[in-house]
């Protein structure tokens, strides 16, 4: 039996936190008298790793080692607003409340350095741990020792408090128009899959602006493409939707990708730094999801000459499709200058003809 | 060493493979109670009667809470949104969807619990369902909720979401060739190993404790306020490690009632969603209707799109609204379309009600969008890869809401997957830059959009 292969190419764009905005998060920091950081602030860490991302947003922040710094996300008494994990918004706007918290704290960090050594504030620098001036790094002293000095000497709560809110854009109902930005900086995504009876690779380019830890990023990466694989190949609450028949109560029911169906995965990160990010990063989360389940249906079309567009693009529905490329049926329409394609299942074919919001495509 | 860049190793990462990380489940507390739903067993009907006595006298139940326990039943996600309420917390003289909540009991120990659901006598009389959303808007359709079929609240007044940009008469009246097919992405489960989950303990300092599972403590907290009707600091809730969320956990599924339950019997309460109620009864992405049509001319310009969506909601509003006006914001994909309509509706269905899932409202469109522009290419016999950076989104180029885009990245990102596919772009797709277009790139029907954009910035 011959063997048909395909390739199919999609490139996405998605935006970075709630849609029109209106979602804060906010944090705050405070130094241990040994110069330790706690970073509180309401980032649910969802398996993600927003919690390891944000620390080193923070040790950067301030300038002090990775593991000087400790977050605590646990509970709405000791963590500020969060708005959620969810809309592609953790690294962005959770990342930023850390990190305005975090300046504010290197800010007097800084002045009480100042004082120690008797220098100009800002002519101070911090770089792992330690507090020096700019040209004369001879006179320097330990963050641990600054925040001694803060509380043995000083009296003073070495903190900050940071918060990260873009104001809600309203929209015209009638236009749809805005008069701001509806969201954060707008991330990009390509992907070129190639097909044979199964899907064989999945080659997929992601513009983050800034990997804040690579190793999480293609973390996204790979687990958005199985989940963009059973989006376009397994996965279906009504396997004949609309009914609700046949719906699957297990994991041995309910068809979803599983470790041997991984293909070959590879993935390229370009870092096109947004302006106001944290270190320039963007979202990658949520869209590591959407280029596959179109690249992968066109691949489909590649290999067999038939297009399925009701998702998922089971053998079942890649055979009645092939039955019927053979009876001559599935081609579009054509209508003077139009093209036709799936009428049958379109708005028009299924509801009644006087439905009063019907909208024709036609015309 | 700087930690922007470096390749940690997350802080949970072993605790969570080597099964140390302490999950909600993980957490048990002396005199702790545990919950179970009845639910309903049809797709649609009114409740003739609810009786709950039995359940109560049943020995280990120590309380059993129905609408009426609720301070406020008619509670919604998005209020602050402008979105109304319309899902009761617990079901109240109507079922809209199998699987509904209409009580739920707390007793000694789970199997205690489901024997005093058994005991719940509930009588219905059924209705008709409404199942399929393009027959949503015909005349003898059932009317599934008292206002009608879809949501009639974008921007407190309108009846769907709509986008109108340029003139899409013109474009369709100029086109070569107009290209139109429908896209139907299904609904999916969140499948997270951890199903829905809290754990209310009431304090004697009078506060309420809940260990929950929500990927947004603060919302949640907000949620539970707003139907016991107490100030926040009566509450405290404890989460931030979640096992595996997709979006599924904004909803916040028990907590609420575990919470009522917990101040109405005075005990800790605990309600885990069993695997069989997480794949049935906990929401799930949205399935999609969505139709476009395209005016193109025949060298490969989209100089219009006509968009259709049905965003089957389920059987009550959630977060629908928001998704599909996201979805709307993101139907040209990242390409750039002068001449733009867009219509969609929140249709409601006797389904299980549908919710956020990682790329809410833009995972159905890209997939709609993608396809679509596949095939046209396919269709007019144009390369793929020239189709769409030929309409790639430009520096200065505005988006369906009018949006002036500062730094797309449309084209790097295309040049750089077909580089590493081993496609050879010509010369001049693999030198094109984002920068603003001219010349052959120009053609006179963007020309105008610029000349408007600018005159209206």
């Amino acid at each position: 039996m011959a063997r048909h292969r395909g390739r199919g190419f999609t490139t996405i764009e998605y935006p970075t936190g709630m849609n029109q905005n209106g979602d804060p998060s906010q944090a705050w920091v405070k130094l241990k008298p040994d110069g330790r950081v706690d970073v509180f602030a309401g980032t649910v860490d969802i398996g993600q790793g927003s919690r390891t991302v944000h620390t080193q947003i923070v040790a950067d922040a301030i300038g002090v080692p990775y593991d000087w710094v400790t977050m605590d996300n646990t509970n709405t008494d000791s963590s500020p607003v969060c708005t959620g994990t969810f809309a592609s918004r953790g690294t962005f706007i959770g990342g930023n409340a850390v990190r305005f918290a975090a300046e504010k704290a290197k800010e007097r960090v800084l002045a009480i350095a100042a004082q120690e050594l008797e220098v100009d504030a800002a002519d101070l620098v911090i770089e792992d741990g330690e507090v020096f001036a700019r040209g004369a790094p001879q006179k320097k002293i330990g963050v641990p020792d600054v925040a001694a000095a803060a509380t043995w000497k000083y009296g003073e709560l070495i903190t900050g408090t940071g918060a990260a809110l873009k104001p809600f854009a309203s929209l015209d109902p009638e236009t749809g128009s805005v008069e701001v930005e509806p969201h954060s900086a707008l991330s990009y995504a390509a992907c070129v899959a190639e097909v044979e009876v199964t899907v064989l690779s999945l080659l997929e380019a992601y513009d983050v602006g800034r990997a804040i830890n690579p190793t999480l990023v293609e973390g996204q990466i790979q687990g958005g493409a199985m989940m963009g694989l059973g989006l376009g190949l397994l996965e279906s609450c009504y396997p004949y939707y609309p009914s609700t028949d046949h719906r699957g109560g297990e994991f041995g029911t309910y068809l979803a990708p599983g470790i041997e169906d991984l293909p070959d995965i590879k993935a390229l990160i370009l870092e096109n730094p947004s302006v106001d990010g944290p270190f320039g990063a963007k979202a990658i989360g949520e869209m590591a999801n959407n280029a596959q389940p179109p690249a992968i249906a066109t691949a489909v079309h590649d290999a067999i000459g038939v297009w399925i567009t009701e998702l998922p693009i089971t053998p079942e529905k890649v055979l009645r499709a092939l039955d019927r490329k053979a009876a001559g049926e599935g081609e579009p329409r054509r209508e003077g200058k139009r093209v036709i394609f799936d009428e049958e299942i379109s708005l028009n074919a299924v509801g009644s003809d006087d439905a009063a919001v019907r909208l024709t495509l036609g015309g | 060493m700087k930690a922007v860049g470096a390749r940690l190793p997350r802080y949970d990462g072993v605790g969570h493979v080597t099964g140390q990380t302490t999950y909600v489940d993980d957490v048990r507390v002396a005199g702790m109670l545990w919950a179970k739903a009845l639910r309903s067993p049809i797709h649609r009907g009114d409740i003739m009667r609810l009786d709950t006595s039995k359940a109560e006298g049943h020995p280990g139940v120590h309380a059993v809470v129905t609408h009426a326990d609720v301070p406020k039943n008619v509670y919604g996600h998005l209020e602050a949104l402008g979105v109304p309420a319309d899902e009761p917390l617990l079901a109240e003289g109507e079922v809209r969807w199998k699987g509904q909540v209409i009580a739920v009991v707390a007793a000694e120990d789970e199997a205690t619990a489901r024997e005093a659901v058994e005991l719940i006598e509930v009588e219905f009389e059924e209705k008709e369902p409404l199942f399929d959303p393009r027959k949503a808007f015909d005349p003898d359709a059932p009317q599934i909720h008292p206002w009608g079929n879809w949501y009639n609240h974008f921007e407190g007044e309108m009846d769907r979401r709509q986008i109108r940009k340029g003139d899409v008469a013109w474009a369709f009246d100029q086109a070569d060739t107009i290209i139109q097919g429908v896209y139907r992405p299904a609904a999916i489960e969140h499948l997270p190993l951890e199903t829905q989950i809290s754990l209310s303990v009431p304090e004697s300092t009078g506060r309420l404790t809940i260990y929950s599972c929500t990927q947004a403590m603060y919302f949640s907290m907000g949620v539970v306020a707003a139907h016991l009707q107490v100030p926040l600091n009566r509450l405290k809730l404890v989460g931030g490690t979640v096992g595996g969320g997709f979006g599924g956990k904004v909803d916040s599924a028990t907590e609420t009632i575990t919470a009522l339950l917990a101040l109405k019997s005075g005990r800790p309460v605990k309600w885990r969603f069993t695997r069989e109620e997480e794949f049935l009864v906990s929401s799930t992405r949205a399935p999609w209707h969505i139709e476009i049509a395209d005016a193109l001319t025949d060298d490969g310009w989209i100089l219009g799109r006509k968009t259709l969506t049905l965003h089957d909601s389920g059987a009550y509003s959630r977060f629908s609204p928001y998704g599909l006006t996201k979805h709307s914001f993101h139907h040209l994909g990242a390409y750039t379309i002068p001449n733009v309509h867009f219509d969609g509706y929140v249709v409601y269905t006797n389904r299980v009600p549908t919710t956020a899932m990682r790329g809410f409202g833009v995972t159905s469109v890209s997939f709609a969008v993608e396809t679509h522009m596949s095939r046209i290419a396919d269709t007019l016999g144009l390369d793929p890869f020239e189709f769409r950076l030929k309409n790639a989104n430009r520096v200065g180029d505005t988006t369906a809401n009018r949006v002036v885009l500062q730094d797309p990245s449309t084209v790097p990102i295309v040049q750089a997957v077909a580089e590493a596919a081993g496609i050879e772009l010509a010369a001049e797709l693999r030198t094109m830059s984002s920068e603003p277009r001219t010349g052959d790139l120009l053609p006179e029907h963007l020309v105008s959009q610029q000349v408007l954009e600018k005159e209206s910035h």
